[in-house]
């Protein structure tokens, strides 16, 4: 289990842009399992949408990618990039996020090297997915 | 380790790469540099790697991602490790 500040020792986004609470369960170089809780008083939320809040597919997109960083830092211990670049993403959303949802985030390694990696991602609330895809980082 | 003859592994790796780059496999020559001439990038070549290693089960390490310098490279790394 990793709390908020052990995962920002470990990846440079920070609030408002961090979309990790706690990180659950964690295999070097095999998977990470992490979780946000979506909260109302998020600002995103004030233009998506008026009246009917949804959690944008782009910040789930986010919280993978953020997730595979934390699981890519744990793996190679004396990986000397901060920063992490998406590269190439295919993630299908197939249900809403809205505020009071936990979204728990799976990431499962396809290849890891140093300058980057290539993971299966999920996304679920209430052990139903809600998006799964496949993105590639570089590491800076 | 699957069997593969050399034709058609010419013709997956051929459609593995021109699937990542997006380019239409015709352009993908034997001697095409992958870099100058299809204008692949570092994270397109680690796309192909992790591409072959599931297509043909097999594990190809890290430092050899320098040697998918065109498709005739990118075969004899390949049956290196059928």
């Amino acid at each position: 289990m990793l709390n908020t500040e052990q995962i920002k020792s470990l990846i440079p986004q920070r609030f408002p842009f961090l979309m990790l609470d706690r990180v659950t369960d964690i295999k070097e170089g095999e998977y990470v399992k992490a979780y946000k809780n979506v909260s109302i008083d998020e600002d995103h939320f004030r233009g998506h949408f008026p009246d009917n809040p949804v959690f944008p597919g782009a910040l789930i997109a986010e919280a993978m990618a953020q997730s595979a960083c934390v699981l890519l830092k744990v793996s190679i211990k004396d990986l000397k990039a901060t920063q992490f670049y998406v590269t190439n993403i295919k993630i299908r959303f197939s249900k809403v996020v809205v505020p009071g949802d936990r979204l728990d985030i799976l990431v499962k390694t396809v290849k890891m090297t140093r300058i980057g990696g290539i993971f299966e991602t999920e996304a679920s609330v209430n052990n139903e997915v809600v998006s799964k895809g496949e993105m590639t980082f570089a590491c800076k | 380790m699957p069997q593969v003859d050399d034709l058609t592994l010419e013709k997956e790796l051929r459609d593995i790469i021109a699937k990542i780059v997006e380019i239409d496999p015709d352009k993908i020559t034997l001697e095409a540099s992958f870099v100058e001439d299809l204008g692949m990038d570092s994270m397109m070549a680690l796309e192909i790697l992790a591409a072959m290693e599931k297509k043909y089960k097999i594990q190809v390490p890290e430092e050899k991602l320098g040697k998918l310098k065109n498709l005739k490279e990118t075969i004899k790394l390949t049956k290196e490790y059928l």
